[in-house]
């Protein structure tokens, strides 16, 4: 039995939650902490992915991404393939993970008593270390939190996924593209063991952070 | 050296607020939602006034005409928070060696533990917050406020957090140490009680605006105002009018009697004949007139006064007795006239439960006329 979709899923997943935490928390703290015009509409822009239609965000990304899309353009210009491969699949993954990490991180750090941050100032520590020390420590449970849930969304993404990098075995071919696959060509032990393996590692992650979550303060 | 000008406009609220003060412990006393944490915050730099200029020791940290807002990090202000906002992540040692990051590491060590010590938490280092008594939490907030070695210690509602019978004790815990650190410090309360403990000056607030600032022997014995007294828990607040006024005395009348009181000779009271007038008396300073005994001589002005005891609250030591003073009209307080507080020796010896007409005595020297500001 060919393993290929669940390596290269972990590794997408992966690389995707670093991505979407690296992009995901400062945007968290800014929508928490700062008043800026444009916030809404920056806002709903983040939430809109958990919402819409896989094909129709996946439609976007690839006139976006596509050889002929504008930015699609500059990588190639760039000698960087990004359609129909692995990084494609990346990029779906990001784009339907990002939401579940901003709100449950922007709802962490809007859970930080602000006056413990008061506190630190008047003690003499600047912003930066305030955030460092502070800020994030205190929001740092639901940031993992958002992160598990942002993982496990990237490891179960299908729609956008198959839309901007397709389904090609051996390349992009994922673990949900994998079942789907099997199920297609009544490969059913096969889809079994890969459905189970599915299960089996969001459910580990879940409960690993559920406990996580339950230490003091 | 403190001296506080600011003017803080916010939807529904304006703080507008000035006072001085070089006293050891400033407390800026009012009801709740009356700016003095809002003023405290300017102080420290966590909200910034409209206008205004602030103080401390000759040391500029607010001047908007001159264009200086220092950071709150530059203030170098202790603040003791509502409810302490320790760092809950943090032991008790890392809270208080929270302000002292800039010295070097034996230095901060030894201030650290030295603060510990002085505070009696060397036993709870490696403990965290939320694992602490309330007055443990107290005495971390204090000493992380205090590590840092600031100019000026704030203190918003230091005691608010803490069960009334905890409270009493931690009072007298508090004014120790604040006297002890020898700093400045200017503290928030509603609590009376704990405005003429822990306070040498108090300002009083009421809706945004100082209404009164005065060393505390003062403030009860001389209220500025009706306004004042009534914020510091005067009781006895009555209304007459002015009949004649003398420098050394004033005639009033009220509930068709004429009473006299005695006119400050550092702030004498002058008006005309029929103006309205405030005075109080305080309830321990009305007393009962002795049936058994001759009446006090009229000569010394005594303002004596017939009526019914019309109420009475037991205070365990003392009673409360709500008299209604014989004359027409309607009585000055609701259903009564004045209130009486009589030590409960007294209520039982004179049998007050069963006897209930009395005459009472006020010296003209316990009516306080208040300046109708």
């Amino acid at each position: 039995m060919d393993f290929f979709p669940v390596w290269l899923s972990l590794r997408v997943a992966s690389l995707a939650t670093l991505v979407t935490l690296g992009l995901g928390v400062p945007f968290a703290w800014l929508l928490a902490r700062t008043r800026f015009r444009g916030r809404e509409l920056l806002e709903g822009l983040v939430v809109l992915p958990l919402v819409l239609p896989p094909t129709v965000l996946g439609y976007y990304l690839l006139v976006l991404i596509g050889h002929q899309g504008p930015v699609g353009r500059v990588l190639r210009a760039a000698g960087i393939e990004l359609a129909f491969t692995w990084r494609a699949a990346v990029l779906a993954a990001c784009v339907g993970s990002i939401a579940l990490l901003v709100k449950t991180a922007q709802a962490g750090f809007e859970s930080v008593d602000r006056r413990l941050e008061d506190a630190a100032r008047t003690l003499g520590r600047s912003e930066w270390s305030i955030f460092w020390v502070v800020t994030l420590p205190l929001a740092s449970r639901a940031i993992l939190a958002g992160t598990v849930l942002a993982f496990c969304r990237a490891l179960g993404d299908f729609g956008i996924t198959l839309m901007v990098a397709g389904n090609i075995p051996g390349r992009t071919q994922t673990l949900p593209l994998a079942i789907y696959d099997r199920v297609q060509a009544f490969r059913m032990g096969e889809a079994n063991v890969l459905a189970a393996i599915a299960v089996l590692v969001m459910l580990v992650l879940l409960v690993g952070v559920g406990r996580l979550a339950r230490v003091r303060y | 050296m403190l001296a506080v000008s600011v003017e803080k406009r916010l939807p529904g609220f304006t703080l507008d607020v000035s006072w001085a003060a070089g006293d050891a412990v400033v407390v800026l006393f009012g009801p709740s939602g009356a700016g003095k944490t809002l003023t405290l915050h300017c102080l420290a730099g966590l909200a910034r006034p409209d206008r205004g200029r602030i103080v401390v020791n000759e040391r500029v940290l607010f001047d908007s005409a001159a264009g200086v807002d220092l950071s709150p990090q530059a203030r170098r202000l202790g603040y003791v928070f509502q409810g302490y906002a320790l760092f809950p992540h943090l032991s008790v040692e890392a809270n208080v060696a929270f302000g002292v990051r800039a010295l070097a590491r034996a230095a901060r060590r030894r201030r650290v533990g030295e603060v510990l010590e002085r505070l009696g938490l060397d036993g709870l280092r490696r403990r965290y917050p939320p694992e602490l008594s309330g007055g443990q939490q107290q005495r971390v907030a204090l000493g992380r406020a205090l590590a840092p070695d600031p100019e000026v210690l704030l203190l918003d509602e230091p005691l608010s957090a803490l069960d009334a019978p905890l409270r009493r004790q931690l009072r007298e815990e508090l004014a120790r140490l604040i006297r002890e650190w020898g700093k400045t410090a200017v503290l928030v309360t509603h609590d009376l009680g704990e405005a003429f403990q822990l306070g040498d000056r108090l300002v009083v607030y009421e809706a945004g605006r100082v209404v009164h600032t005065a060393p505390k022997a003062e403030l009860l014995s001389r209220p500025a105002s009706e306004t004042v007294a009534r914020l510091v828990g005067v009781r006895n607040i009555v209304r007459g009018t002015v009949v004649k006024t003398a420098p050394d005395r004033i005639e009033i009348a009220w509930r068709g009697q004429t009473v006299e009181a005695v006119n400050s000779l550092a702030r004498p009271y002058a008006a005309a004949p029929g103006t309205p007038v405030a005075f109080f008396v305080r309830p321990e300073h009305v007393r009962l007139v002795r049936k058994d005994r001759p009446g006090p001589d009229p000569a010394h002005r005594m303002n004596l006064l017939s009526g019914m005891v019309v109420g009475e609250l037991h205070q365990g030591t003392s009673w409360t007795l709500l008299f209604r003073v014989d004359g027409p009209g309607e009585p000055s307080q609701g259903a009564y006239d004045l209130e009486i507080e009589v030590p409960t020796l007294v209520y039982e010896m004179l049998d007050v439960a069963r006897d209930r007409r009395w005459a009472v005595s006020m010296h003209r020297g316990a009516l306080q006329v208040l300046p109708t500001a």
